[in-house]
C-alpha cells in the first residue's frame, strides 16, 4: 500500500529565531533522515497536536538542505502554539511538500525581478537563495522589498548582510518615516513605480499581502510587463494539501496542487475568487 | 380575491409606494409542497408570491441580515411567526419601525409526510384549503379530491394556540377561530414516563442521528446571538467529530440556551433533516420553566422579561461573574 | 439468469455478514439509513434511497487519521488501522454512480489511502428502482433507475424474488457465497425483466434538460441568477451532507498534549468557516458566493475537470431536505433559460 498522504513525518524544531515582532523563524529537521525534496515556493504542513496543523511556505532553498526553514506569523491557534509552546528541541509533525512550486525552467537565462511585502518575502527567499546558489543561470537580479516599519522587515541578516554581497540590486522600503531609516519611504507599489524597471527579458515574481499584490500587478502591467512575465503566489485556506478537502478551490483549480504559483496570464483565465 | 392575489397586491403596493424597500414572502415551486422564501425589491416580482398550505417557513430571522442593507422590510407573518418577531424585538435585534408586518391569519398548514403516508404524494399537483377541507388536485382522470383538513395538518398546527398574528400592521383576511386540538405537552409526558434507562436509550437513538448541520439553530428565531458559541473556535466548545457525546453536547447546550426564549414554533424540528423530535426537548424545558418560575410563554409580549433573562439580588443561586 | 427468493434474504444476509461487514438500508423512526446488519435489523428495501447517502461507508462523516503520543518529548504517530471487506446491499443506481464520482477525487494522486482501501474491499449490490420517488431525476444524468453500470451485483425486483446479475469479479465471488440460495430463474421472469426495462425506458421523462448548462455556466460566474437563489439559504449545509457526491472535509485534532488523535470529518462549502483564513480574509464571504460555489462546483467546475460529467446524480436528497426549498432542478432550469452572454451578465 502506498503511503498515506495526510500522515505527517516526525520532525524536530532545532532552532527558533525571532524575526519580526510578530514573526518567528523555525529551523526544522526530519527524524527519518530522508530528504524532503522540495522546490522553491512549495509549502509544508506543520503539525502540533493537539492544536492541529497549518501550511507554511518553505523559506529555505533546496540548495541549502541543512534545515527546512519556516517563517511563521502569529495569527491564530496553530501559529500561536508554534510561537509560545514550541521550543528548540520540540518534536513536531511535517508533511509535504505541497504545491506546484516555481517553474525554474521558465526563468533560466532571464533577468529576475522579485517584489515582496512583509512576510511575503518568506516564499520568495527560497527562490532568491536558489538563484544566488545557481547564479550563472540568470542574468540581472533585482529585489524590491518592503514592510510597514524597519522592525517588520523579515530576514534581516539576508537583506542587510548576505544579499548586499551578492550580484544583485536590492531596494528596500518601509511604509512610514522611521528614525535611522535612510532608504525609500512608501508602499511597495509606489516604490516599484518610482524605480520603473524595464520589462524586456525580465520575469517578475511577487508575493505579499493581497492588497499589495493587486497594486503591484497593476503597476507591472503599466510598466509594460506582459501577463506571462508576471508570476505570483496565492494564499487560500488549506486543510489537506492534496486536492481533496475542497476548500482551496478557485473554480476547478485546487490551489494546493495546481498552485500556489500562477502566472498573471493563468490568473486572468481563472474566476476572480481569491 | 384569494389570499395569493391579496398578497401580491399588498406587496406590489408597498414597493410601489416605497413604504418599504424589501418584501419577504413565500413563493411557489415545482412541487406542491414547496414554498420557498421570496425576496422582492420591485413590484414586478410580486406575481411570484403564492399562498398555499405549505407556507411554513418563519421569515422573521431573515430580517437580521436583510435589515443591514435595507431601510425597512415588509414581512408576511403567520400567528406563530409573530412570536418570533416579538423575540427579536425583545432582544433588540430589530427595531419595530424597520419592519412592516402583514399578518396572515392561519387555519393550519398541511403536512406532506401525512399526505405521503396516505398515498397522496406522487401525482399530487396542488393542495388548497377550503373551510375544513383540503382540496387535492391530482394528476389524471380524477382531477380533484376533498379530504378533511384535520387529518393532514402539521402536528404543530394541531397544537397551536396563536393562529392569529400577535403583532402586525395590516391583516390579510379575517381572524380565524381555531381550537387547540391537541395538548402539546402530551408527548413530553409520555417520554417522561419512561424509566431512566429507557429514556436515555431513547435519546441516544434519536441524537445519534444528528449530523450537526445546525439547521435547527440557523432557522430558529430564538437563536439570534451575534456570535454563536458553536461557531467559536478558540476555544472550540463542541468538537466536530461525529460522536454521540458531541451530538448530545450540542443539542443539550442549544436547548438550554433557548430556555425561556423558545417560542414553540417547531421550525427546528421541521428543518432538521434527520427527523429528530427536537420539540420534545424544547417543551420539556418549557415545562420545567413553568414549574420553576410559573407560566411563561415567550414571544407573546415584547415588553416582558423572560424568566432567565432577568436577575434579582435575592436569587438563591447567587450570581457568578465568570 | 439466477434468482433469489425474497424469503431467503435473511439467510443470505446471515451468511454474508459472517464473512464481512454487511450494510443494508435500515429503518429507524421515519428514517432509512445504511446500517450494519444484525439479526433483527428492520431492513427496508422498498424505500427508494436512504436519507444519508452510503458515501458514509467509504468516506465516514468522521474518521481517525492517526493517533499521536508524546512521551518524554518524543512525538510519535500511529496510523489508524485499515478496515476489512464490506458489502453494501441495496444501494440504488444513483448512489452507485455517486461512488464513481468520488473515485476520481480520492484516487487522484496522491491517492487517499483510507478511501482507496475501503473502496477496493467494497462490493456493491444494487437494487433497481421500479418506482422512483417524485424528486428523483437521475435519468437527466444518463443513469438508468433499473440498472447500475458500476454495481458488482445487480438485483432486479421481480415481486417475490430478485433476479441476480453479477457484473464484476467481486460480484461473481459474492454470487458464489450465495451458493444454493440462488436458483435458476424461469424464462417468464427473464421476460418480465425485459418488459420492466422497456417500460422504464419509456417512462423516464421528467423534462429536465442539462444540455448546455455546463457551457453556459462558463460565463455565468457574475450573473444575477445567484442573487435570486442565495438569499433564502440558511447555510445549514444539509444539501452537502446529504449529497452522495460531496467530498469536502475538515481535519481536526482531539486530545491532550500527551496523546490523542487527528480525525477528518465532513465539511461543507456552505459554511463561512470553510474558507475563512486565519488572518481574517475570506474569498467567499457571503451566502451568495457560497451558494454559487456549490452549484458551480456541481455543474461547472467538476465537469470541467472530468470530461463534462456533472457532479450530481439526481438523487433528490437536497431537493427533499433543504428547509427552504432551494431546489437544484429549478436552478438548472433557470440556467437553461439564460442565453449565453445575454442579459443579466453584469449584476
Ligand atoms: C500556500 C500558503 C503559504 C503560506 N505560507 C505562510 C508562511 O510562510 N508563513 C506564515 O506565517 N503563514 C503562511 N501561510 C498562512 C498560514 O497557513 C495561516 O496563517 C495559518 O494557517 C493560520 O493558522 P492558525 O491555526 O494559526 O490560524 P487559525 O487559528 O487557523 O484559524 C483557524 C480557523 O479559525 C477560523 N478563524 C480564525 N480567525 C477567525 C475569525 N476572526 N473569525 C472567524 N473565524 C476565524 C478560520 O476558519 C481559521 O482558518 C500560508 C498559507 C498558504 C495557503
Ligand atoms: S427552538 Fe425550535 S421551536 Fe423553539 S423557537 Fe427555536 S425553532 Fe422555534
Ligand atoms: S437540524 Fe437536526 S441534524 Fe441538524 S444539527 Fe439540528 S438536530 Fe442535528
Ligand atoms: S440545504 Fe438549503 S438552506 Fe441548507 S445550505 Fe443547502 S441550500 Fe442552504
Ligand atoms: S446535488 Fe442534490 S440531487 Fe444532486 S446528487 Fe447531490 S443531493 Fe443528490
Ligand atoms: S465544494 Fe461544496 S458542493 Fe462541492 S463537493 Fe464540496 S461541499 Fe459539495
Ligand atoms: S487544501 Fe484540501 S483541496 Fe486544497
Amino acid at each position: 500500500m502506498t503511503a498515506n498522504p495526510i500522515l505527517p513525518r516526525r520532525a524536530v524544531v532545532e532552532k527558533i529565531l525571532q524575526d519580526t515582532p510578530d514573526t518567528k523563524r523555525f529551523f526544522v529537521t526530519l527524524k527519518d533522515g530522508e530528504p524532503f525534496n522540495h522546490k522553491p515556493l512549495q509549502c509544508a504542513m506543520l503539525s502540533v497536536p493537539p492544536v492541529g496543523e497549518a501550511l507554511f511556505s518553505i523559506t529555505s532553498s533546496p540548495t541549502r538542505p541543512e534545515y527546512l526553514e519556516f517563517a511563521v506569523k502569529e495569527v491564530g491557534t496553530v501559529t500561536k502554539h508554534l510561537h509560545y509552546e514550541v521550543q528548540e528541541g520540540t518534536e513536531i509533525g511535517i508533511r509535504g511538500p505541497y504545491g506546484n512550486g516555481f517553474p525554474i525552467d521558465v526563468i533560466r537565462g532571464k533577468d529576475l525581478l522579485f517584489i515582496g511585502g512583509g512576510i511575503g518575502l518568506a516564499p520568495l527567499r527560497s527562490l532568491i537563495n536558489y538563484c544566488f546558489d545557481t547564479r550563472k543561470d540568470y542574468s540581472k537580479i533585482q529585489i524590491i522589498y518592503g514592510a510597514r516599519t524597519p522592525e517588520d522587515l523579515s530576514f534581516k541578516e539576508e537583506i542587510f548582510e548576505n544579499w548586499p554581497k551578492e550580484d544583485a540590486r536590492l531596494n528596500l522600503t518601509v511604509d512610514v518615516e522611521s528614525p535611522g531609516w535612510e532608504e525609500f519611504v512608501g508602499f511597495v507599489p509606489t516604490y516599484l513605480e518610482h524605480l520603473a524597471p524595464t520589462p524586456e527579458g525580465v520575469i517578475a515574481v511577487t508575493c505579499g499581502p493581497p492588497i499589495m499584490i493587486r497594486f503591484v500587478l497593476q503597476g507591472l502591467e503599466k510598466l509594460g510587463f506582459q501577463p506571462e512575465q508576471i508570476i505570483t503566489t496565492l494564499e487560500l485556506k488549506m486543510k489537506c494539501g492534496v486536492g481533496k478537502c475542497g476548500r482551496c478551490n478557485i473554480g476547478e483549480k485546487y490551489v494546493c496542487q495546481d498552485g500556489p504559483v500562477f502566472s498573471l496570464a493563468e490568473l486572468n483565465g481563472m474566476i476572480p475568487e481569491f | 380575491m384569494n389570499l395569493t392575489e391579496k398578497m401580491r397586491q399588498e406587496a406590489a403596493q408597498i414597493l410601489e409606494s416605497k413604504e418599504a424597500d424589501l418584501v419577504i414572502g413565500w413563493g411557489g415551486g415545482e412541487y406542491y409542497w414547496q414554498s420557498p422564501p421570496l425576496f422582492l425589491e420591485d413590484a414586478a416580482g410580486a406575481a411570484e408570491l403564492a399562498f398555499s398550505p405549505f407556507i411554513v417557513n418563519n421569515l422573521a430571522k431573515y430580517l437580521l441580515e436583510e435589515l443591514e442593507s435595507h431601510e425597512k422590510a415588509a414581512l408576511f407573518v403567520k400567528g406563530c411567526d409573530t412570536r418570533g418577531i416579538n423575540r427579536l424585538l425583545q432582544d433588540h435585534r430589530i427595531q419595530r419601525e424597520a419592519v412592516l408586518l402583514i399578518g396572515v391569519p392561519c387555519a393550519g398548514l398541511a403536512d406532506r409526510e401525512k399526505l405521503k403516508a396516505a398515498g397522496y404524494d406522487a401525482g399530487l399537483l396542488q393542495v388548497e384549503r377550503q373551510g375544513d377541507s383540503f382540496i387535492l388536485t391530482l394528476e389524471g382522470e380524477e382531477g380533484a379530491r376533498e379530504v378533511p383538513a384535520g387529518e393532514f395538518l402539521l402536528d404543530k398546527c394541531l397544537e397551536c394556540r396563536y393562529p392569529n398574528p400577535l403583532v402586525y400592521d395590516r391583516l390579510l383576511g379575517e381572524e380565524v377561530q381555531k381550537p387547540r386540538e391537541r395538548d402539546p405537552m402530551a408527548r413530553v409526558r409520555e417520554v417522561q414516563k419512561k424509566p431512566v434507562d429507557e429514556k436515555y436509550a431513547y435519546w441516544q437513538e434519536k441524537l445519534s442521528r444528528c449530523i450537526r448541520c445546525y439547521a435547527c439553530r440557523n432557522v430558529c428565531p430564538a437563536c439570534n446571538c451575534r456570535e454563536c458559541i458553536f461557531d467559536q473556535n478558540a476555544p472550540r466548545w463542541v468538537g466536530k467529530a461525529n460522536q454521540l457525546s458531541e451530538k448530545q453536547n450540542y443539542n443539550i447546550i442549544r436547548s438550554f440556551h433557548i430556555a425561556g426564549r423558545c417560542i414553540d414554533c417547531g421550525e427546528c424540528q421541521r428543518a432538521c433533516p434527520m427527523d429528530i423530535p427536537l420539540m420534545e426537548i424544547n417543551r420539556k424545558i418549557i415545562q420545567d420553566l413553568t414549574e420553576l418560575y410559573g407560566e411563561y410563554e415567550a414571544g407573546i409580549d415584547p415588553t416582558d422579561v423572560p424568566p432567565l433573562g432577568t436577575y434579582r439580588a435575592e436569587d438563591p443561586a447567587g450570581f457568578s461573574e465568570r | 439468469m439466477k434468482k433469489i427468493d425474497k424469503s431467503k434474504l435473511e439467510d443470505l444476509w446471515g451468511r454474508l455478514a459472517a464473512e464481512q461487514d454487511l450494510f443494508l438500508p435500515v429503518q429507524q423512526d421515519s428514517v432509512v439509513n445504511f446500517a450494519l446488519w444484525q439479526e433483527g435489523s428492520r431492513v427496508n428495501l422498498e424505500a427508494v434511497n436512504s436519507l444519508l447517502p452510503p458515501k458514509d461507508l467509504l468516506f465516514p462523516q468522521s474518521e481517525k487519521i492517526f493517533s499521536y503520543k508524546r512521551r518524554e518529548g518524543e512525538l510519535s504517530f500511529e496510523e489508524a488501522p485499515g478496515s476489512g471487506p464490506q458489502v453494501i446491499f441495496g444501494i440504488r443506481p444513483c448512489d452507485v454512480r455517486s461512488i464513481e464520482l468520488l473515485d476520481p477525487v480520492f484516487f487522484k494522486e496522491p491517492a487517499d489511502t483510507f478511501y482507496k482501501n475501503r473502496r477496493e474491499q467494497t462490493t456493491l449490490v444494487s437494487i433497481g428502482c421500479l418506482e422512483p420517488d417524485t424528486t428523483c431525476f437521475c435519468t437527466a444524468f444518463g443513469i438508468q433507475p433499473l440498472d447500475a453500470e458500476g454495481a458488482d451485483v445487480m438485483l432486479y425486483d421481480m415481486g417475490t424474488a430478485y433476479l441476480v446479475s453479477p457484473r464484476t469479479e467481486k460480484g461473481e465471488k459474492l454470487a458464489e457465497e450465495m451458493g444454493e440460495l440462488l436458483e435458476e430463474a424461469a424464462g417468464a421472469e427473464e421476460e418480465g425483466l425485459q418488459q420492466q426495462q422497456e417500460a422504464a425506458a419509456s417512462a423516464q421523462e421528467h423534462g429536465l434538460d442539462l444540455d448546455g448548462v455546463f457551457e453556459k455556466l462558463n460565463d455565468m460566474f457574475d450573473h444575477c441568477i445567484w442573487e435570486k437563489f442565495y438569499r433564502r439559504c440558511l447555510a445549514c449545509g444539509t444539501c452537502t451532507y446529504l449529497c452522495p457526491t460531496c467530498h469536502c472535509f475538515d481535519i481536526q485534532d482531539d486530545g491532550s498534549p500527551e496523546e490523542g488523535q487527528r480525525f477528518r470529518c465532513w465539511d461543507s462549502c456552505m459554511y463561512e468557516d470553510y474558507t475563512h483564513m486565519g488572518h481574517g480574509h475570506n474569498p467567499r464571504p457571503g451566502r451568495r458566493e457560497r451558494v454559487r460555489n456549490r452549484f458551480m462546483h456541481k455543474l461547472n467546475y467538476f465537469p470541467k475537470d472530468h470530461d463534462g460529467v456533472y457532479h450530481c446524480v439526481g438523487c433528490g436528497r437536497c431537493v427533499q431536505k433543504c428547509p427552504v426549498n432551494l431546489d437544484i432542478m429549478q436552478v438548472i432550469e433557470e440556467i437553461g433559460k439564460e442565453g449565453v452572454g445575454g442579459e443579466g451578465h453584469d449584476r
